[in-house]
């Protein structure tokens, strides 16, 4: 048999199989996975490192390396937590409980909806959509214009609509299907906050709720619907609908069915939904801005609310960063491959 | 033999209130969604649409709304913020004039060749003349800003920020994907910690960036010292400012297209790419001739996804350089966020309701004609 | 030209899927590598291609080691199971690939299509996407495009098998045709029978990664080396009675009878195909049993006989009118008995 070998440089750029990568593109490739882990991790390793420095450290160069270039102190740490005890911890509990709470109620009703959506038809008339918009303009003129006091105009509003409801939407056939009802749900997601901030802080002034856990709550809870909705909606329409349907025979309710065999089929998907929803509610800074202030204060807010005077302090601010950021940094790596999959699903199915 | 007959009488069922709950479940079901919905998206844009037709004053005791039509959106398109919001324009040079007259002549081609196609239909022809005419008039701000030597306003600067940003996002993302799609061994790996930037809290990561990107006290300072930039801060100017949120939203937002795509390139048919090999394909005629075709169809849209957050951008401007130097890296978000805080509600909303448009053009616009033409790709 | 492997062996982490797999292909020959699932057919294939690596042997084609050389040097061509076309490119664009990556003169490129495309009868779907083709024509496709280049072996993966049954039948036919017209070495992996006794010049029979028996279709069906190979080919299948053999005379609990061997062997097995087999009155047969079930496929009965507490399948006549229950003989012919020995499965000679 003749045993061919391939030229010096053709075997430094083929491989000889499928399986492996010749010598120069396999360097090449892990250089460059490299140099971007060095760019993904220098960021977070530079806020680590300065939180343990001291000001003057800070003020005069980049020292690189603890115990080499300069020596680590608890000072600004000490401070944050100590000396600045309830303030540092405020905002940290209310970011813990607003996050996990807008989350839970976010999966728990956005999945409700996503379900129905999947396995029931609907029909919303195209009449009752109109009223519903005309309704709202005329509560936001007599407010306005007329000096009507909003408690009454919405009251009467309500009635108004539950009466047009059932006349003239009766007369009118024309209506939006399930895929229309899923389109709009998901379609706010275009909406940027800003559009919807002002209305929404206005509303929240009138009940006098600004500041409080619950505007942040109820606020993130809906504006994190789209996405659960989103996502959870594929998760579901890939079950099987036999098991669904053998439970009703049996004589299930269709709320039964949804808890106790809908909900634990997909759950790995709803704990990347969670977590995907858990990451984007702690983050979250623009409505945190317009709404909150020293009471509900979240942690993306006590961050920002660091520039002095002078500048940033730097130190103090490194270490609001860091008890700000990892949680969710830790969080996120073991759940990695979750919260992947429930992209890619997303993605996939546009 | 005779058959009896029976004759039943089935009794009617009665309808108890669970029955009743049951029939209406679907209703029940959709209803918290829907209301949150209504409460925070619906309403608050009916009312923020009032509020950019009126004119917002403090008063006595509260505050006065006056219905002012249009005078928000004027101020901001050609009255007095124009500067602000648009920019300033200078008059066009022979290469503006150039760069408008082939943005054009692509536009108006693109809809005769829509007409003549016979597939043409009215709300065909409608879209596609709201899209060309929204190009052609984001052509002229950024041509009578950028190119004739003006000064970009928010929604130019905006407009940057999306379509420079994505474009690096994403080739940046495809490049990792492909080089993490390779047999190595470490793919793992690489795949968490390239992970997590899409976690950090974009607040957070701004004010890292401040700190890495300092001058004299960030870790590049060496580097600075050496190429004789020591003096030269990149924050008083305008272009460079831009290109550092460029960069801090760009180590943000690679993560989520390189996940998506990595995911879509190892999930290519593999037969495919073998017989390729048989047939002696190079690797840029797999990537061309298997990969992309495979891949375009998510590619298109993730690359929505992150057309639509992006839009929405504001912790990086705000952090990093506060709107500055002057406005030259504002966000139209920020815009309203700074018109909010001087009391401009009216001008604040009708900043907004701008964005609200042109999202939803841009968006719409690239679901129609890129994502549905990639979905086309496969068979 | 001619293609060998040299104690080829092939590992999946801790398990070994093809056991040091010796063949000699000739040149021009159409061999056939038939097996069940799991017995290691298409890992040989594929590692004869080049798209898996070998884990210890060497594999040569023409003379020429290839087991280090990439697929695309190895001057062979592959037709998918799943026919692996390209969705996007035209049927034209599709057959013309190998020649297009290798930036042929575009007026080459058309004539070989062309030619080829009407040597499948594809002419007038070359404008055509794959998405517009039946399973046949696309089949036909990836035939085509395998053609084109004249490569030094065709490398099948049971292409015949998404395809329904008629169109197996015709396809098969147009394989052998072809293969016979161009000469061009082929190696063609399968679990079916039918599709290796009609299209083989030699057979390779796998079982479990190891090689049962190369031979050709005929002596593979008249001299089965082993039991698996003898229970594997033919349908219905042999018929196996377990016993003794002294000097050449078989002994079950059915019945005893005389065979052409001489060996003797305390654990034996005796097969013996339907068709050998006779239907006979209960004294006249060599073994004795009664009527378990009669199947009438039309131009015969197969009558499944209870002897002894074994199944024996014998093909009759389709006059065949005997009901169950009925007690019945079934006469063998010696010569027809094959032989072999229960412990290692191996042929008696």
């Amino acid at each position: 048999m003749r045993v061919e070998r391939p030229s010096l440089l053709r075997r430094l750029i083929e491989p000889p199989n499928l399986e492996t990568l010749a010598p120069i593109p396999k360097v090449a490739t892990y250089a460059a996975l490299i140099a971007w882990s060095l760019v993904v991790l220098m960021p977070l390793y530079w806020v680590v490192i300065t939180s343990f420095k001291l000001p003057v450290e800070v003020d005069t160069g980049p020292y690189y390396l603890p115990f080499i270039d300069f020596r680590p102190s608890l000072d600004a740490w000490h401070y944050i937590f100590v000396d600045l005890g309830n303030d540092t911890l405020r905002p940290y509990a209310n970011s813990v409980v607003v996050a996990l709470a807008s989350t839970t109620l976010a999966v728990l009703i956005g999945s409700l909806a996503a379900y129905a959506l999947v396995r029931i038809r609907f029909k919303v008339k195209f009449a009752s959509i109109v009223a519903f918009i005309a309704l709202v303009i005329g509560v936001i003129v007599a407010v306005v214009e007329l000096q009507v006091p909003w408690q009454l105009a919405v009251v009467i509003a309500i009635a108004l609509f539950i009466l047009s409801l059932g006349t003239i939407a009766r007369r009118f056939r024309a209506g939006l299907g399930n895929n229309d009802i899923e389109f709009w749900i998901i379609s706010n997601r275009i909406m940027p906050p800003v559009v919807a901030v002002l209305p929404i802080y206005i509303m929240f002034q009138q009940l006098h709720l600004l500041d409080t856990h619950i505007a942040l709550i109820s606020t993130y809870t809906a504006v994190n619907l789209p996405i659960v909705v989103w996502l959870t909606r594929d998760f579901f329409a890939g079950v099987p609908i036999d098991l669904e349907e053998s439970a009703e025979m049996d004589g299930a309710s269709k709320f039964r069915v949804f808890f106790t065999i809908a909900l634990p089929l997909v759950r790995s998907g709803l704990v990347a939904t969670f977590m995907l929803v858990l990451i984007l509610a702690w983050n979250e800074y623009l409505l945190a801005l317009f709404l909150s202030n020293a009471n509900a204060q979240t942690m993306p807010l006590l961050v920002s609310a660091q520039n002095g005077t002078r500048g940033p302090q730097w130190w103090y601010m490194s270490v609001l960063i860091v008890i700000m950021v990892a949680p969710v940094v830790v969080v996120a790596m073991f759940l990695q491959k979750h919260i992947a999959r429930g992209l890619l699903v997303g993605a996939v199915k546009g | 033999m005779t058959v009896a007959l029976e004759t039943k009488h089935t009794t009617a069922v009665s309808t108890g209130f669970a029955e009743w709950i049951d029939r209406q479940s679907g209703r029940i079901m959709v209803l918290p969604a829907v209301l949150l919905i209504l409460t925070f998206a619906l309403f608050p844009l009916i009312v923020s649409a009032y509020l950019a037709l009126s004119r917002f004053a403090l008063a006595s005791g509260g505050y006065r709304l006056t219905f002012v039509g249009l005078y928000n959106f004027r101020r901001l398109l050609v009255g007095v913020q124009q500067y602000h919001f648009l920019g300033t324009f200078k008059t066009f040079g022979p290469l503006a004039w150039i760069l408008l007259a082939i943005v054009l002549l692509g536009l108006l081609m693109w809809l005769t060749r829509y007409v003549r196609s016979g597939r043409a239909g009215v709300f065909g022809l409608i879209g596609r003349l709201i899209s060309a005419s929204v190009a052609a008039g984001v052509t002229l701000a950024v041509l009578a800003t950028i190119v004739a030597g003006g000064f970009p306003g928010s929604f130019v600067t905006t407009l940057f920020y999306v379509f420079a940003g994505v474009a690096v996002q994403f080739v940046l993302g495809l490049g990792l994907a492909l080089l993490c799609a390779q047999p190595i061994r470490a793919r793992n790996w690489f795949r968490v910690i390239f992970f997590i930037p899409l976690t950090v809290t974009p607040v957070g990561i701004a004010y890292t960036f401040r700190m890495l990107a300092d001058m004299q006290k960030g870790p590049f300072e060496p580097v600075i010292h050496w190429l004789g930039l020591g003096e030269w801060s990149w924050a008083t100017e305008p272009w460079s400012a831009r290109f550092i949120i460029i960069v801090g939203d760009t180590w943000q937002w690679t993560p989520f297209l390189f996940i998506v795509l990595l995911a879509a390139i190892e999930s290519q048919p593999r037969d495919q790419i073998e017989a390729a090999r048989l047939d002696g394909a190079s690797n840029l005629q797999i990537f061309r001739d298997v990969t992309w075709p495979s891949i375009a169809p998510v590619a298109a849209t993730v690359v929505l996804i992150r057309l639509i957050e992006a839009f929405k951008i504001i912790d990086l401007p705000n952090v990093l350089t506060n709107g500055g130097p002057g406005l030259a890296t504002e966000s139209m978000t920020l815009h309203a966020f700074i018109a909010w805080r001087t009391q401009d509600l009216g001008g604040s909303a009708a900043i907004g309701y701008i964005l609200l448009f042109i999202s939803t053009v841009t968006c719409v616009s690239f679901f129609n004609y890129v994502v549905m033409c990639a979905r086309g790709y496969q068979s | 030209m001619r293609i060998s492997l040299s104690d080829v062996r092939k590992s999946f982490g801790s398990v070994e899927v093809v056991k040091g797999l010796n063949l000699d292909v000739e040149d021009g020959e159409f061999l056939v590598l038939l097996g069940a699932s799991g017995s290691g057919k298409t890992t040989a294939l594929r590692m004869i291609a080049g798209l898996e690596t070998v884990s210890d042997g060497r594999i040569a084609i023409g003379g020429r080691d290839v087991t280090d050389v990439l697929p695309k040097y190895r001057d062979v061509a592959m037709v998918f199971q799943s026919y692996a076309l390209y969705p996007h490119k035209t049927v034209f664009d599709n057959i013309a690939y190998p020649l297009a990556v290798r930036k042929r003169p575009k007026a080459e490129i058309e004539a070989a299509v062309k030619d080829v495309a009407r040597q499948v009868q594809l002419d007038a779907l070359l404008d055509r996407y794959p998405r517009q083709l039946s399973g046949g024509q696309r089949q036909r496709v990836a035939l085509a495009r395998a053609i084109i280049r004249r490569p030094a072996a065709f490398l099948m993966d049971e292409p015949l098998s998404n395809l329904d049954a008629k169109l197996r039948g015709h396809m098969r036919a147009e394989l052998k045709h072809m293969q016979h017209k161009l000469g061009i070495t082929t190696i063609y992996v399968t679990h079916d029978q039918i599709e290796a006794m009609t299209l083989a010049h030699r057979v390779a029979v796998l079982e479990r990664g190891v090689l049962q028996q190369l031979d050709t279709p005929a002596n593979i069906y008249n001299r089965p080396a082993n039991l698996f190979v003898a229970g594997f080919i033919g349908s219905p299948p042999m018929n196996f009675l377990d016993g003794e053999l002294v000097d050449g005379r078989f002994s079950a609990v059915a019945g005893s009878f005389g065979t052409t061997s001489r060996a003797t062997r305390t654990q034996a097995v005796a097969g013996i195909r339907p068709e050998d087999c006779r239907v006979a009155a209960p004294s006249d047969g060599q073994i004795a049993g009664d009527v378990y079930a009669t199947e009438l496929i039309g131009d015969h009965t197969l009558v499944t006989c209870r002897c002894g507490g074994e199944m024996v399948t014998v093909k009759a006549d389709k006059e065949f009118d005997r009901s169950v229950g009925e007690a019945i003989g079934v006469a063998l012919a010696p010569r027809a008995i094959h032989l072999f020995d229960r412990q290692s499965g191996d042929r008696i000679v």
